[in-house]
């Protein structure tokens, strides 16, 4: 009985060292840095993974900014059908255009938008529509939106085509209507993400929301989190997480955030149904649609705040960067904007240029219909 | 000499099955004569039946499967019958309420009346148990405190059940599913406003970690005399001997005080039994008297309060002017207009507080969008030269 018990001990002891490697390789080189966002011993924390951060940070890749553009000869563009960038030079609209053949087609190919016979056509040769030209220059409209309605998300970091394209022709986290999407619904068309009740006592006619609304909200929660890699305690106080006075900033931000993604799902992209070929529609025929991880790709800036569009003016949808005039926009007078074919513009979304836009830095953002006035 | 090892018992003892003791009236059927078993004799005894069966453990056992039937072949539907699917999905699968639509009618099979036709059968099976357990227990002519113990962790699974019914609503109730059942607690708990604050949740705890630590406490004991035989019960209530003894005077000795061997087991049975009954209570307060345990909390003391860090600034509560709808009683006081409650279901559109505002909101939905899913808004509007 002796022997037995020293070949266990034996055992074990050999046993050891295996068992301090297993649980070495837990510990190990995955460190993880705890950032205090709040005050002290109440839990509001950030964690981060230092593997998993770095190698998304390894992940994003930014393009140099091509040469600044040169002197523009006087006169109006000398080009027709140019709809959205009739504001900028033609040396910085070239140069626009050599950047959005790298940031979206990535291949740097002109024929990937345009009917290289005439670059102005909106069909090829053979008469069809060049969807990929009709979509590029309703994103372009939503770009300019963006940068220039929505500066309480954006800040002065501001979009390109690349923070959501990085260099492929579809972004990440596209989504369709499924019976699995149903909370990113959110993004588009339903409201009413709020399930805490405001009082103490339940009412007859009080606040109904039910557990399944509450674990709807939870995912979309969930989905925004994942989207940024960020904790819930970057929004929100956790021990209520419906108060707006306990909040950290951030959640000003995100709100402001899912004001933007509804405006640009349903002004921008879903209306482009009858423009995609049925290859880009989802299994209802509908759009291709955007969410928070469409720009943020799991980083809680997009591009880890890289200001690209501080290069590209014609992009920006403001006159200015931070007060300064850019320089090659908005003094150029269009001479023709008359389309020469069909193209999708959806009813309710008429969208004016942006050099007509007032400047927004300041309050009530997103607070007025696209395009409309003060 | 025989060295004597508690947790894996080398001696097993191997005999004509026992068959118990004669009782009066019928034992009723049983099944089987009894055989023995290595293995568990290493973790108890080793003997195996024979088990008796009777009218409410067989009805019990017969719902139970029809209930694990329902949940097991629902989940499998819901991955379209695919075997391998069903055992890589199976911690997510879930058998679902019925949603909030229904209030408390009944209804499609595939829309949660599976659900209660599962619900039903399992409820039925835990009673039938019940019966089973407490008619055993009184045939054997002991005392009653296991029906009694279990009746309280049945009271728990029944305060899903009332709880609901008193809000009104199927969907309340816990789905069935590994994580899935534990999604709804996290949900839970953030609908009602923080469960932490609830404080029939907080002596649930301390009665479920009070019962750890006296677990552990009465089994480190037993087994530290278990050298002078101390968990040979029959013995030590005849005979006390020194293990007993010795156990009681170690407490005595550390703590000052000690349980006797009959009052320790009260302990233990008050605070298994406390865990689940104040548990209950908590889950039926919720809801019915309190709709958000933080704001209670608030009302008697509970929230500590610390400073704003990291908080909202005043240009930032600016920017929320008019741009949610509703408001929580601790919001800025210029975001509280007085708008009538909202049926915050996602069914329902809710107006933006700030009606007072002039433009149309960029972020306003079209009717069209948020009819139909497959004709968002303005397709098929062309604009020609």
């Amino acid at each position: 009985m002796k022997s037995l018990r020293n070949q266990v001990q034996a055992a074990a002891l050999a046993a050891a060292p295996a068992l301090l490697l297993v649980l070495g390789g837990c510990i190990g080189e995955k460190q993880t840095d705890t950032v205090q966002v709040g005050y002290r011993g109440v839990a509001m924390e950030q964690n981060y993974d230092r593997e998993e951060v770095a190698a998304n940070f390894a992940k994003v890749k930014i393009p140099d900014p091509l040469p600044p553009a040169g002197e523009s000869p006087p006169g109006p563009l000398p080009w027709r059908n140019v709809q959205v960038l009739n504001d900028v030079s033609p040396t910085e609209f070239l140069r626009t255009m050599t950047a959005m053949s790298t940031w979206v087609a990535g291949t740097g190919n002109c024929a990937y938008c345009h009917n290289v016979a005439n670059l102005a056509d909106d069909t090829l040769p053979n008469g069809k529509p060049i969807y990929t030209k009709l979509v590029a220059r309703r994103m372009l409209q939503m770009t300019r939106q963006i940068n220039g309605q929505y500066p309480q998300h954006v800040k002065n970091t501001g979009v390109t085509c690349y923070t959501c394209h990085l260099g492929k022709p579809l972004p990440n986290g596209l989504w369709f209507y499924t019976d699995q999407t149903d909370y990113l619904r959110h993004y588009l068309d339903r409201d009413g993400a709020r399930v805490v009740s405001q009082e103490m006592a339940p009412r007859k006619d009080g606040n109904r929301s039910s557990v399944k609304q509450t674990e709807w909200t939870y995912a979309l929660m969930i989905n925004q989190s994942k989207s940024l890699g960020v904790n819930c305690t970057y929004c929100h106080n956790s021990r209520q997480f419906a108060s707006w006075t306990q909040s950290p900033p951030a959640r000003v931000t995100a709100y402001h955030g899912i004001l933007m993604a509804r405006d640009i799902n349903t002004n921008y992209l879903a209306p482009l149904q009858n423009v995609y070929p049925a290859v880009r529609l989802g299994a209802l025929g509908d759009a291709p649609k955007a969410q928070c991880i469409t720009c943020h790709n799991g980083n809680y800036k997009p591009l880890y705040g890289a200001q690209m569009v501080k290069h590209y003016p014609a992009l920006w949808g403001r006159p200015d960067w931070n007060g300064v005039p850019f320089k090659g926009i908005g003094t150029v007078s269009a001479p023709d904007t008359t389309p020469n074919i069909a193209v999708p513009a959806p009813a309710s979304t008429e969208v004016k240029k942006s050099a007509a836009r007032p400047a927004t830095t300041g309050s009530s953002v997103g607070a007025e219909p696209a395009g409309g006035t003060r | 000499m025989l060295e004597y090892q508690n947790l894996f018992t080398r001696v097993q003892v191997r005999t004509l099955p026992e068959q118990g003791l004669p009782i009066p009236g019928s034992p009723g059927l049983r099944l089987g004569t009894g055989f023995f078993s290595s293995l568990a004799g290493k973790f108890g005894d080793a003997q195996f039946g024979p088990i008796y069966l009777g009218t409410a453990g067989i009805f019990s056992l017969l719902f139970g499967l029809i209930a694990f039937e329902i949940i097991g072949l629902n989940m499998w539907a819901s991955v379209g019958w695919s075997p391998v699917e069903f055992i890589r999905q199976l911690p997510w699968l879930a058998l679902e309420p019925p949603p909030p639509q229904y209030g408390l009618r009944i209804p499609p099979l595939n829309q949660g009346g599976w659900y209660l036709m599962a619900g039903f059968f399992l409820t039925l099976s835990i009673l039938l148990w019940w019966v089973r357990v407490y008619r055993r227990a009184t045939q054997l002519n002991m005392g009653t405190h296991l029906p009694w113990a279990f009746a309280s962790a049945i009271f728990l699974y029944l305060a899903f059940f009332f709880q609901p019914l008193l809000v009104g609503s199927w969907s309340e109730m816990v789905p069935f599913g590994v994580f899935p059942h534990l999604d709804w607690t996290a949900a839970f708990s953030i609908r009602y406003g923080n469960l932490y604050y609830n404080p029939f949740h907080a002596l649930s705890i301390v009665f479920l970690y009070g019962s750890a630590v006296l677990f552990a406490m009465h089994g480190a004991t037993i087994l530290a005399v278990a050298r002078l035989g101390g968990e040979r019960e029959i013995e030590q209530i005849t005979d006390r001997g020194t293990a007993a003894e010795r156990s009681m005077l170690f407490w005595r000795w550390t703590m000052g005080f000690n349980a006797t061997m009959e009052s320790i087991h009260r302990w233990a049975w008050w605070f298994a039994v406390l865990t689940t009954f104040t548990g209950a209570i908590g889950i039926l307060l919720t809801g019915t008297v309190v709709d958000n345990w933080y704001l209670w909390g608030v009302k008697h003391g509970l929230v500590s309060t610390y400073p704003a860090q990291n908080a909202l600034t005043p240009e930032q509560q600016q920017l929320l002017r008019g741009r949610y709808q509703g408001t929580a009683p601790d919001t800025f006081p210029s975001y509280a207009p007085n708008v009538a409650p909202l049926m915050l279901d996602s069914t329902v559109m809710a107006v933006p507080a700030d009606t007072t505002a002039k433009p149309a909101d960029s972020t306003a939905v079209p009717p069209a969008a948020s009819t139909a899913p497959a004709t968002p808004a303005a397709s098929g509007v062309r604009r020609t030269p």
